[in-house]
This record gives C-alpha cells, structure tokens and sequence, in this order.
C-alpha cells in the first residue's frame, strides 16, 4: 500500500465519523430531552414534593416575566395592526373588520407563537442558568448525596410552573396586544373601539389551538431549558453556553412545534 | 469499608486509569496528587456520583457498578460528603443547608432536626448561624457549614474535597482538630483530598498519591514521609527539583 493510499485508509473512518458527529449529537440531545420529559411527567405524580417550592417557581416565572411580557407584546400587537392597516388600505379602504382579523389571528396564533419567544429569553434563560450554576457548583451533587433526585426537586417544579404561570403570562399578554392595537387603530386609523373589539370570527376551536400551543411552548421552554441547565460543564462560562443553548433550542422548538400544532389545526380546527 | 478495583474513568482523555485503593474503617485515608491527577473525579466515584469506564467501587462490600440511582441513593445515606467549593445550597439558610440531609433522609421530628442542627454548628464553632444565607460567610465559614451538612446525618463514611483549601494555617489547623475529632468519635472511615500536604499527615493514617490518574504510592503516612521514590518524595516533600 502506498503512503497517500495508506493515509485515504486512515482518514475514512476518521471524515465519516466528524461528518456524524453532530447528527448523532442531535439525536442524542433529542433522546435525552424525551427522558427528561418521560421522567418528569412520571415524577409529578410520583415525587416527593418539597414544601413552597412550586409556589415560589410559579412567583418566579408569572410574576416576575409579566410586565416585561405586557410591554414586549404590547409593541408587538400595536406594531402587527399598524402594518396590517397601512397594508390593507392600500387594496380596500375600510378598517371594519381590522380588529376582528387581528384577534382572530392573535387567538390562533401571535398570542402563543410571538409570545412564546419572548418568554424563552425570560424563563428558559433564567431556569438554564440556575440549574446549570447550581451543576458547576456542585450543588446538584449535593443534592444526590442527600437522596433529593435533582429531576423532581429542581426540573418539576419548574415544569409545572413554567407550563402554568408561562400560559397565564400569554393569556395577560396576548390581551394587552389586543388593547395596544386598539389604542393604535383608533389613534391612527379612527376606527373606534367598539368596531375594534370584535370577537366574532373567534370560535372556540381557535381558543382551544392557542392554549394548546400556549401550554405546548411553555412546556418546551421549561424542559429544554432545564436538560440544558443539568447538562452544564465547564464553570461560568459552562453556564453561558448552556443559558445560551436554552433561548436557541427554545426557540427552535416553538417554531417547529407550532408547525406541527398548526398543521393538526388545520384539520381538526378549520379557520 | 472502602475497595477501588481497577478503576478507570475518562471524560474527553482519561482521567482514572486502573486505580486500586482500598480505605479500611475507624481511619483516615488522605488522598493527594499533583492538581488535575483524579483526585475529586476519585472521590466522586467514590460516592457514586460519577460512572466509571471500568472497574468497581465497594462500599461496605456492596458493589456501586450494578446499581441504578436509587439503589446508589441507599448506599449515599452512608455517606456524608464536603465538596471543593462547599456546595451549600445558596437559597437556604445554613440552618436549613445543614437540616437538608436529615430532612431528605430521615423522617425525623422538627423538634429533633432543630436540636441536632444546633448542635452540628455548635461543634463547627458557628453556634447561633442558623438563620445566616450562605453568601454573608467568609470561606472558612462555608467551609464549617460543610463540614456540619456532612456530618449531620452520622454516616460512617465521611468523603472530603479539599476541607482546607484556600484557607490560612489557623483556620486550616483548627478545620483538621475537627474532623480527626469528629472520626475519633464516629469510630468512621473519612477519605480526604488535601492540597496541604504537611497538614494532613498530621492527622492521616493513611496516605494515598495519585499522579496523572494513576496510583503512585499507598501506605501510612509515615511510609509517605521517608518514600525514596523520586515522585512521591518530591511531592510530599515540596521539592522544587524531580520529575513533577
């Protein structure tokens, strides 16, 4: 064998094995996330419950995300009916039905989905970075060696707090989108409040897709961000990276699960 | 009490490479190495807080490389540990970082809990610390509370990280009086890491040296002072010339 065919030999296995890495990285990293979210629901039902622990989470994550979520989505709702104004006057001079289509859209789908993203950079960041300084610190060891299992004691109260208090979050914010529109539409564009606020294209089909979204993407947060959190190395800056793969898996995830809440949408929940 | 067999573990490179060692009951084993040589991936191997590559852990005979979490979180309740960085949990009071082992492990009276709290900082000198977060303590401070979370529950296995790091001869001193005190009592099995070589074998039965993951050298500490072997002599001793 020639040294150049020798060294084709020798890279083979080497080039295949880098160009899988990531995919079997990625399915890994998608394994794990559906352990933790296998072990998690099990243990809601199965776990010792610490005292005040999921009543400060749900402090935590509502209370503290509210008013950055009421002014985040209170732009985003003004700023989708300015557009979607200037955009329409532009085929049809009339605004009667702009409130109606905005709300309708909003309960579909802006309400959950725009506000999802928002909330990842909130909740999902903060619940990375706890978890994973309380791993670089060796507190989730600790916590082992004391038979607290760190998935019940620090990811489910998380979990349920996070599903819970992060819908109620949207619900509040998805409704100041709605008044910031309004306030918008009559201020700019004159179409009075009354015409505004009409929810009559609103079924309870498309209630029932926004909260299923809504409890769907706050799931997503809380566990993305808690498996980033446990899966922390490294010191600080182990911290930063994991914080940082939280907002983006996240984020992903939202995307991607809309799609394919959406998708069942359509079928089952005809606009 | 404790028997390492053929210990590997490796994260990226290896770390641990076919470590025996073994720790017998009512005495004090220090383990020590040049930085980055396994010592605390040893000791949490020890505690069964990490998966080895190859080879066993036996606690008390009882084998950790068959066991699931919870049969691990059986054999932990024997096991009281002080990590490196004192691991006290931030959002708790001392008081509750030190009833917290007692609480998750026993099912134990408040009134109980409260008494053998008390009488843990008492014997760590911070009597009266209960309602203290663990951010307003100096490090020798944290270091005590540690020290009072481990030994809380009476576990006859006793693992510390480094007790004395970072702290000055004094406080160092004063740290070693309390846990050769506290296993003269507990007639227990304590496994230290120390990076304060000429401190610990004051108070070590045994000593244990661990050099790029591999055990160099196992004896009394005695043994360890007059070892001729260039590794362990140069580390023990401190010596700028060797092959460290």
């Amino acid at each position: 064998m020639t040294e150049a065919s020798a060294t084709l030999v020798d890279s083979g296995p080497s080039a295949l094995g880098r160009l899988m890495a990531p995919v079997s990285a990625g399915v890994n990293d998608i394994a794990g996330l559906f352990r933790l979210l296998g072990r998690t629901l099990t243990l809601i039902s199965q776990g010792k419950r610490e005292q005040g622990a999921l009543l400060e989470q749900m402090y935590i994550i509502g209370n503290r995300s509210l008013v950055f979520m009421c002014i985040t989505m209170g732009f985003i709702g003004a700023i989708i009916t300015f557009q979607s104004a200037v955009q329409s006057q532009r085929l049809l001079p009339d605004l009667t039905m702009l409130g109606a289509t905005f709300i309708k859209l909003l309960v579909r789908d802006m309400a959950a989905s725009l506000g999802a993203m928002p909330l990842a950079t909130r909740v999902g960041a903060g619940i990375a970075a706890e978890i994973g300084s309380m791993v670089v610190t060796d507190q989730v060891d600790a916590l082992r060696m004391c038979a607290a299992d760190p998935v019940d004691y620090l990811v489910v109260p998380r979990f349920i707090a996070a599903t819970i208090m992060g819908t109620a979050v949207l619900i509040i914010a998805g409704a100041v989108a709605i008044l910031s529109g309004m306030v918008i539409a009559n201020g700019v564009f004159d179409v009075n409040f009354h015409t505004y606020l009409n929810f009559s294209m609103v079924t309870l089909g498309d209630v029932g897709l926004g909260v299923t979204k809504m409890v769907a993407f706050c799931a997503a947060i809380a566990i993305i961000s808690a498996q980033r959190g446990l899966s922390t190395f490294g010191g600080s800056e182990g911290v930063g990276t994991a914080t940082t793969r939280a907002v983006v898996g996240s984020s992903f995830a939202i995307i991607v699960l809309n799609f394919f809440i959406s998708g069942l949408g359509y079928f089952f929940v005809p606009s | 009490m404790i028997r390492v067999q053929d210990l590997s573990v490796s994260f990226r490179s290896p770390v641990l490479d076919g470590v025996n060692l073994h720790a017998p009951p009512a005495s004090i084993l220090a383990l020590v190495g040049p930085g980055a040589s396994g010592k605390s991936v040893l000791l949490k191997s020890v505690a069964g807080l990490l998966r080895p590559d190859r080879g066993d852990v036996f606690v008390d005979g009882v084998s950790l490389a068959d066991k699931d979490e919870p049969g691990l979180a059986e054999v932990r309740k024997g096991i009281g540990m002080l990590f490196q960085n004192y691991a006290l949990f931030d959002y708790l009071t001392v008081g509750e970082n030190v009833a917290f082992p007692l609480r998750r492990l026993f099912d134990l009276p408040e009134e109980e809990i409260q008494a053998r709290v008390s009488e843990r900082l008492e014997r760590v000198s911070l009597p009266g610390f209960e309602d203290r977060i663990p951010r307003s303590l100096s490090g020798g401070q944290k270091k005590r509370v540690g020290i009072a979370r481990a030994t809380v529950a009476r576990a006859p296995i006793l693992l510390y990280d480094d007790p004395t790091a970072g702290l000055d001869p004094v406080t160092s001193q004063k740290i070693y009086d309390l846990i050769k005190g506290e296993q003269r009592e507990q007639r227990g099995c304590v496994v230290m890491i120390s990076s304060d070589v000429a401190g610990v074998l004051t108070i070590a039965d045994r000593v244990a040296m661990l050099h790029r993951g591999k055990l160099v050298f196992e004896g009394s500490a005695d043994e360890a002072k007059t070892s001729v072997d260039p590794l362990v002599r140069q580390f023990i001793h401190g010596l700028v010339e060797g092959p460290l």
